[in-house]
This record gives structure tokens, C-alpha cells and sequence, in this order.
């Protein structure tokens, strides 16, 4: 294979395929990603058997065909490094040589043939939506699904699409977020996909673009795919916890306060939280709200915010954390809190389409 | 065909129950002597036993009567009715043991009354037995068992070696010496003494004597009266801890037994002191009204339950957590006096710390020496009740040596070496500590106190988290409920085999509610919320590991003094949480050894 191709365009093409490989694995034919050429062009691949990125690359010339398997994160490193704005790309054997403004280099790749085939998608469903628009609700929810590797069932963002609405859910048992959207397609599916894809995909969505992305989401798979590029990834087989009957339907009381001001206080405050229990209180007053923080061994913090109250008042806790992400995603300029008692759980209106359960803290 | 089995046969199968090896065999006849109100009692073996078991004892001896039935089964002087069962007094009363014992070895007793001009023999071989004969005896009884199981050739292949069988009743006498100080025990084995107790000492030296003298310097006195219940008896110093549990004695009533919610009691009061895999030293007496214990669950009786048991257990941990504390100088409920000598000053010609830095760090103030420059501390119980197991004889508590926090002593001169060392000279001679260790402890201790100031408070779970259960765990969900909500974690019964969690404890919020709830039930059945406060110090440990100070920090001054000032305040400073000791130290003499200065 022998190839000549704009430096930059390859070096973005290497650094979305490179977001799927593995940083450690048994297999370590996965570190290398694989370049295929054909006629008029190249395509990208690579995948950690659980994910596959595929990019396809137009800007080239190639001059004999072929593939070849290259290590990612060396391949990645030297083209940044390269100033030229072009690259030739030439393998024998499983040997790539780069060669660009009088350097020379020898990649040592590894059997193309050895390397996992992309997975085909069967029967998927179809559904487009705005690529700035599913970069925010990745934003809205991801922050909110549980981390821990022994969660599965809730370590991923629910799919939720029927009746032209998609909504994505996630959640890890104390808080739960909701963003959705309105789509033209009528497709209907409720699929989970795992955190590790979605926050693959938000780096290769620019903020704000109204390009189409374009999902399919089959039995066991989901594709996304934008312009030249495409993410697959495994579905997880769990049951998502039923998040339509979490989200309380009355409240007691109903706060609205301005976010910048909410969560200037709300750091403030929980500067005095203890590492090991942080817990912020908050006390609905006429027309105000008092947060108070208590570190028996460092501290106090007590700051009271104007606010617009509805209702009976009273008081409730919360972890500070789980409001605080949840407002740095915020880009409504006042919110609004559905509360009722600290057994119930408490509603942040966050966004036009952007709603926040939090489970609060209560005494024994 | 359905056929009833002659007597001898059902005799031998119920002997296995009850002789299972010559130790049992001790154990029934020692058990007996000391019911016949023995003040002296002599065992002497051949061949670890298996060729002849003799207890010599100068009890009551039989009533001539009574002979004809000694060897008969179910039948007894102990016991007389079924209401009698209720509150058992004596050690046996199944009316078994010599039953047993005859149906499988040749047996013989030779017994006189104090009273009676001439004694009695009677001999039984293989459960047959003769009529008793008059003869010349000393007065009290003289048991003779010989060839154990020479009648039923199976057990006898399983006989370990004769001293492997020795040495366990060796064991056996020493365990059952400890719950009678007044009595005279010697055993003898082909012809050679091998354990003489006498009368009338203290615990501990009986301790000490049947188990190792390197035990008698670390032991602590326990005494503690509860309404309807008192514990007495020597718990050892953690460090002293044994890789087995066959030092962890607790005699119910005078009865070497076990009960599982007691044993798992002691072992988490002492479970921060101890390294993973190490068990406890203790011989413990607890003495219960008898209708509060049951001890006729075992054949062999080494089990008993209690009614009360989770409150006995309360009481056990209470008792011997207090004395763990204890040792150190700190606040006791009950019984002991500390005496702390004067804080030592550094010598001259070598650098000084300003006299305020100890001086105000030390808590609480030393109160007026009267150990003088003792490195060690006498302490002695307050008015010492008459311990329950000395029957007649009043043996008191001795006074028993313990330690002190070794950092309260330090002279103030230090050296860091190796950035992960701190080389001290403390009262006792050159301490050498390890840093991350000690400040692990330090950290630990205080992420405790926090956290017992305030208010217990739980995160609410969006969706109640269902874990799957078997029926044994859902009852202790059950009967723990009120108990773990207390410490913040809310659980309800959810349908037959499962609970649903609510609500999980904020400190603990970040941990999986599943796993937590997992862990919570490999605890005792008994043992309430004990486990939710085990989670929630492994969770301090794993917090204080990380914010300690590393080994490869290198320390100023000012802060190994801070390190010094704050584990000098320490409840228990010898270990980090997880056991590793924080501090070695060598005395001066072990020093001068070494260097020859002395032999």
C-alpha cells in the first residue's frame, strides 16, 4: 500500500478512530487500529471489541493499494509532531514507512488479517437528530450515571424514543436526569448504551452544529454516524429502572432561583461539607433561600439567596455534588425547585427540556 | 425386619457420641471428681491414654448403694426430676458418661466415703459389669480406665499418636483448671509430671503456668457485674494474639463451652487491635442465673445458648473493649486505678524541646506518681468481687502489669531515617516507628470521634434497591431493622427471599447499596448493627490510608512532634487500623545483649 494524504485531515481521522482503543487490554492487537485504501480513498478503523470506530478519509492519493495495521497511540503522536502538510504513508510486510518533510519513519504494525471485522448492523431503526442537539443531551445525563464498574445495570444512558420524542435517562439510585428532544422520525426504542460510547461520540460532536447525526439502533448494537465517521457499540442487556414513576407529580413547595447565584452560594457552602458527608441544608424562607453547612471539625457556612417561593416552605437536604454537576450542564438562567419533604424525592427544572431528580439526605 | 438392639450394642453407638478419644474420656472423669467436690485431683496416663487413664480425686466418693447403677446408663445423682434441668449446677448430669466409658474399655473404681470404714470396687468390662466387691481404699475415688476401645478396633485406629492425645489432655486439664483455682490439679504421664497447679493461686499464674510464662506480662484483669450477670477473668494483650482461636476460653457457669454470638462479641472488640488471620487470648467466666443458659444442646456439652444471648453478647464486647481501653490509661467505666508516671525530661547534652510541647500535649495531666520512674504501671482492680469460680477459696486478682501509650513517654528526641522510619528514645529504650502506620492510626481515630459527634443521616435511594436474600438472612434483616436504621440504613422485607434498601448511610453513600447490604450478612445472626459499623470503619481506614503521611515523606521537625503530640493521645497506638503494629521497641537490655554488654 502506498498512499499520499493531507497531514492534518489524517492526524483528526487517527484521533477519532483512537477513542475507542483500548489503554489496556489482553489483546494487545487492539492498541493498532487499521487502514484499508481503495480506490478513492482510505478508511480508519479500530475497536476494543466493544465499541468500533470507523472514519472514512477522501483527501487522498493513493498510488498502490493494500491495508495495514498501525499502533494508535505512536501513529496519533507522530503525525502531531510532523510539521509537513502532507504524509506518505508506504507498507511492505506488516512495516509502514511515513515519510514527511526529509524525516523518515517505520511503523511496525502488525497481520491485517488478525484484526476483528466490523460489525454489521441488522434491522436497525432509524432516528436523526440535530448533532448539537444529542451533544447536549449526552451533557444533560451522562454526569448522572452511576461510575462504579459493579453497577452495570445503571451504568449507561437509557435511549428512549417513540411518538417523535427521544429522551435520554441516566441515573446511579440517588439522582436521576432527563433530556429530550422532538424528532422527526416515529421510530420507537428503548435501548441502554453505555457511558464509555456516549462520551466517545460527545468528543467527535462539535457544540452548536446543525449537521444531522444519524442513529440506528438494532437488537444488540447502536450505530451513530455523521458526516465520514461512525461509532458502534454493544447495547447493554439490563433493565433500566422505570424512571417515569421516580419523577414526583406534585410538590409541596416550588423555588425559583437564578442559577449563577444558586451556585455561587451552593460552592461556597459546601466548602464546609466534610469530605466523608456532605451534606448542604436547605431551608425555604419567604421569598429566600438559606443553605447551611456544618463540618464539625473545620467549620460553618450559612448563606441565604433571594428566591421565588410557592407553597408551604420548609426544609430539606442534599448532597451538594449532585446539584452543583448538574448546574455546571445548566443553561437556563433561573430554575426551579419542586420540593416536598426530605422522603420525597425533589425536581430541578433545569433546562426547556431538561428535568433533574435528586433523592434527598434525611436524619435518622 | 425391624429388631431392637441389645443394650451393649446401643451402648457402644451412644458412647461414640460422648468417647470419641482418651481426652474425652478426661474430660468426663475430671468432670465428675469436680462435682464430687474434689479439692485435689491426679490423672495419670500410659501411652497418651490409650493404655490406661487413671483420675485419683478425694471427693465424696460413691454411697455403696449407688454402685450397682454407676455403669448403667441415664442414671445419675446429679439430677433427679425434669424440672432439675432447668437449673443445672453440676458440670455433667446426662448420666452417660460412665455408661459410655464402660461400654468400650475396662473400667474399674475403687471408692470410699470420708465417712465409711471400708470402700467399694466395681469393674466393668466392655459394659458388663461385676457386683461390687468391699475392700481397702483411700478415701474418695480412683478411676481406672484401660484399653480404651478395645472393643471396637475401629476407633482405636483413629487414636493419634500418644502424645499428640497427651498434649491435647494436657490442654483439657488446663482449660478446666481455669475455672477452679481452689483445686489441686496434677497430671502424669508414663510415670512423669507433666502439669502441677496447685491450689489456690491467682488466674493469671494459672494462666500463665498452663500456657506459657511469656503470657503472664501482657495479661489484663476483666471485672464486671451487670444486673443478673457478671463477667470475670484475663484478657491478653492483642499483640500477644494467636494464628489459632484455642486460647479463646469463656466457662459459662464454671462450663468450658462456646456460644457463637459471645465468641463473635469478643473477637469484634478486639478486631481493631488484631491483624487479619490472628484470634484472640481470653478466659473469660460468665456467670448467669441457670435458667438463662442452656446447656443441654451438645452431647459433649461444649456448646450452650443463652436466652438473652444478643445481650449477653452486648455485655462481653462492652466488658472487654473496656478493658482493652483500659489498659491505656483512659476512662473506664469501672474498676482500675492509673497511676502515670511523670513525663520524663531529655538529658542534658543533648537537644531539648521546649518544655511546653509535651507538657501541654500529654491528656489527661498526670496525676502524682506513685510507680515513681517504673516503666511499667501496677494497676489494681477496685475492691475486687470474689471471683465466681473460686468456690470456697477466695483467690483474688493479682495485680497485673500493663502498658501504657509508649508515646506519652518519649524523651523528645527523634531521628527520621529512611524517610518512612521515626527512631525515638521512649521510657522503655529506642522505639522505632513507622510513620504511615502511626499516622494512619491517628487519622483513624479522629474520622471516629467526627463521626460519633454527629448526627446519624442516610441518602434516600431514588428507586429502592432489591437484594436477594435466603430465608436465614431475611430474618436477620428482620430482627435487625430497627437496629440498622438506627446507623442509617433503611431496609424492608420485600416479598419471601428478598429486601428492599431505601435508604443507605450518607458516609457510606458512595459504595454500592447492593454490596453493602451483601456484606452486612456474612455478620452474626446476632449481631445487630455491629456490621454497619464494621463498613463504616473500613471506610474511615481506606479514608485515613490515603490522607496519611506515605513512607518517602520526608518529615520537619515540627511535624513528627505533631505526629508525637497526637499519638500520645491515642486510644490505642500499637497498631494501624488494619493491625499492622506502628511501633518496635528495643529495650535497654536487649541492647546490652546484643552488644555483649551482658549475657
Amino acid at each position: 500500500m502506498k498512499i499520499l494524504c493531507d497531514r492534518t485531515a489524517l492526524q483528526e481521522a487517527v484521533n477519532v478512530v483512537s477513542s475507542v482503543v483500548p489503554a489496556k487490554t489482553t489483546k494487545p492487537i487492539l492498541h493498532n487500529f487499521l487502514v484499508r485504501s481503495s480506490d478513492n480513498g482510505i478508511t480508519l478503523f479500530a475497536t476494543d471489541l466493544e465499541m468500533a470506530a470507523r472514519v472514512e478519509l477522501d483527501s487522498v492519493k493513493v498510488s498502490k493499494k493494500g491495508s495495514v495495521l498501525l499502533p494508535a497511540r505512536e501513529t496519533g503522536a507522530l503525525l502531531r509532531e510532523l510539521s509537513d502538510p502532507t504524509v506518505t504513508l508506504e507498507s511492505t510486510d506488516q512495516r509502514c514507512r511515513i515519510e514527511s518533510g526529509g524525516g523518515n519513519f517505520v511503523l511496525l504494525g502488525e497481520d491485517p488479517a488478525q484484526f476483528p471485522d466490523e460489525a454489521k448492523v441488522k434491522g436497525g431503526k432509524r432516528i436523526e437528530i440535530e448533532v448539537g442537539r444529542m451533544l447536549r443531551m449526552i451533557q444533560e445525563t451522562a454526569f448522572a450515571a452511576a461510575r462504579e464498574e459493579t453497577r452495570y445495570a445503571i451504568n449507561g444512558v437509557l435511549l428512549d424514543a417513540s411518538a417523535g420524542t427521544v429522551r435520554m435517562v441516566a441515573t446511579d439510585g440517588r439522582r436521576l436526569a432527563i433530556s429530550y428532544a422532538t424528532v422527526p422520525t416515529k421510530a420507537e426504542c428503548k435501548v441502554v448504551v453505555p457511558l464509555r460510547a456516549l462520551n466517545t461520540l460527545a468528543r467527535a460532536l462539535s457544540e452548536g452544529s446543525k449537521e444531522t447525526l444519524s442513529i440506528e439502533v438494532g437488537d444488540k448494537q447502536i450505530v451513530f454516524v455523521t458526516g465520514k465517521a461512525q461509532l458502534v457499540s454493544q447495547l447493554l442487556e439490563t433493565r433500566f429502572p422505570d424512571y417515569e414513576g421516580v419523577v414526583p407529580k406534585s410538590a409541596d413547595t416550588t423555588v425559583e432561583i437564578t442559577r449563577a447565584v444558586l451556585e455561587g452560594a451552593l460552592r461556597r457552602s459546601s466548602v464546609l461539607c466534610s469530605s466523608d458527608m456532605r451534606v448542604v441544608r436547605f431551608e425555604i424562607g419567604e421569598q429566600s433561600l438559606r443553605m447551611t453547612a456544618d463540618n464539625s471539625s473545620r467549620g460553618r457556612a450559612d448563606v441565604t439567596i433571594d428566591a421565588v417561593v410557592k407553597g408551604s416552605g420548609g426544609s430539606i437536604n442534599f448532597n451538594p455534588d449532585y446539584i452543583l454537576e448538574a448546574l455546571r450542564v445548566c443553561q437556563l438562567d433561573t430554575i426551579r425547585l419542586d420540593m416536598s419533604d426530605d422522603s420525597m424525592p425533589a425536581k430541578f427544572t433545569l433546562g426547556e427540556a431538561f428535568t433533574y431528580i435528586v433523592m434527598p439526605i434525611s436524619g435518622a | 425386619m425391624i429388631r431392637k438392639l441389645p443394650p451393649e450394642v446401643v451402648n457402644q453407638i451412644a458412647a461414640g457420641e460422648v468417647v470419641e478419644r482418651p481426652s474425652s474420656v478426661v474430660k468426663e472423669l475430671v468432670e465428675n471428681a469436680l462435682d464430687a467436690g474434689a479439692r485435689r485431683i491426679r490423672v495419670e496416663l500410659r501411652a497418651g491414654g490409650a493404655e490406661a487413664i487413671v483420675v485419683i480425686d478425694d471427693g465424696d466418693g460413691f454411697l455403696p448403694e449407688d454402685l450397682p447403677l454407676a455403669f448403667a446408663s441415664h442414671a445419675t445423682s446429679k439430677l433427679q426430676g425434669v424440672a432439675d434441668l432447668d437449673h443445672i449446677g453440676s458440670l455433667g448430669f446426662r448420666g452417660e458418661a460412665l455408661a459410655s466409658i464402660g461400654a468400650v474399655a475396662r473400667c474399674r473404681i475403687l471408692s470410699r466415703r470420708h465417712d465409711a470404714q471400708e470402700g467399694w470396687e466395681v469393674r466393668c468390662e466392655g459394659g458388663v459389669e461385676t457386683s461390687p466387691q468391699p475392700c481397702g481404699a483411700p478415701a474418695g475415688t480412683r478411676m481406672e480406665v484401660r484399653d480404651l476401645f478395645f472393643n471396637v478396633p475401629a476407633r482405636r485406629r483413629f487414636l493419634k499418636s500418644a502424645s499428640a492425645e497427651r498434649a491435647r489432655i494436657q490442654e483439657l486439664i488446663a482449660e478446666l483448671s481455669l475455672a477452679r483455682l481452689d483445686v489441686d490439679f496434677t497430671l502424669v504421664g508414663d510415670d512423669r509430671e507433666i502439669l502441677r497447679l496447685p491450689r489456690d493461686e491467682s488466674l493469671a499464674q494459672r494462666f500463665a503456668r498452663c500456657f506459657g510464662e511469656e503470657l503472664a506480662k501482657g495479661l489484663l484483669p476483666v471485672s464486671r457485674a451487670f444486673d443478673g450477670m457478671k463477667v470475670e477473668g484475663l484478657v491478653a494483650e492483642p499483640d500477644l494474639a494467636r494464628r489459632d482461636g484455642k486460647l479463646e476460653l469463656m466457662f459459662v457457669n464454671g462450663r468450658l463451652a462456646r456460644e457463637s454470638s459471645s465468641l463473635h462479641a469478643v473477637r469484634q472488640a478486639f478486631r481493631e487491635y488484631l491483624m487479619g488471620g490472628r484470634f484472640p487470648i481470653y478466659a473469660l467466666q460468665v456467670a448467669l442465673p441457670p435458667d438463662q443458659v442452656d446447656v443441654n444442646i451438645h452431647p459433649r456439652k461444649a456448646e450452650v445458648r443463652f436466652v438473652e444471648a444478643r445481650m449477653v453478647a452486648g455485655r462481653l464486647h462492652e466488658t472487654v473493649r473496656a478493658a482493652l481501653l483500659g489498659r491505656l490509661g483512659l476512662p473506664m467505666a469501672a474498676g482500675g486505678v492509673v497511676i502515670a508516671p511523670d513525663m520524663p525530661r531529655a538529658r542534658s547534652g543533648f537537644p531539648q524541646l521546649p518544655p511546653s510541647l509535651f507538657g501541654d500535649a500529654v491528656l489527661p495531666p498526670p496525676p502524682p506518681s506513685a510507680a515513681g520512674a517504673e516503666p511499667y504501671v501496677v494497676r489494681e482492680p477496685v475492691a475486687a468481687p470474689a471471683p465466681a469460680f473460686a468456690r470456697g477459696a477466695a483467690a483474688s486478682t493479682p495485680p497485673v502489669v500493663s502498658r501504657l501509650n509508649p508515646f506519652q513517654r518519649v524523651t523528645g528526641r527523634y531521628l527520621q531515617v529512611m524517610d518512612l522510619y521515626l527512631l525515638l528514645e521512649g521510657q522503655d529504650g529506642l522505639m522505632v516507628v513507622d510513620q504511615h502506620a502511626l499516622h494512619e492510626r491517628v487519622m483513624y481515630e479522629q474520622l471516629r470521634q467526627q463521626h460519633a459527634a454527629r448526627a446519624v443521616q442516610s441518602q434516600r435511594l431514588l428507586v429502592p434497591t432489591v437484594v436477594e436474600v435466603t430465608p436465614a438472612e431475611l430474618a436477620w434483616f428482620e430482627a435487625a431493622q430497627e437496629a440498622l436504621q438506627q446507623e442509617g440504613l433503611h431496609v424492608a422485607p420485600f416479598g419471601p427471599g428478598a429486601i428492599a434498601v431505601h435508604a443507605v448511610p450518607t458516609v457510606l453513600a458512595r459504595l454500592d447499596a447492593r454490596k453493602l447490604v451483601r456484606s452486612l450478612v456474612v455478620g452474626d445472626e446476632t449481631a445487630g448493627m455491629a456490621p454497619v459499623r464494621e463498613a463504616l470503619a473500613d471506610r474511615f481506614h481506606s479514608m485515613a490510608c490515603r490522607s496519611a503521611v506515605m513512607s518517602g515523606d520526608r518529615l520537619n521537625d515540627a511535624e513528627i512532634q505533631q505526629l508525637l503530640v497526637d499519638a500520645a493521645r491515642l486510644e490505642h497506638p500499637h497498631n494501624c487500623p488494619h493491625g499492622r503494629p506502628t511501633v518496635l521497641t528495643f529495650t535497654g537490655p536487649e541492647l546490652e545483649r546484643y552488644f555483649r554488654r551482658r549475657c
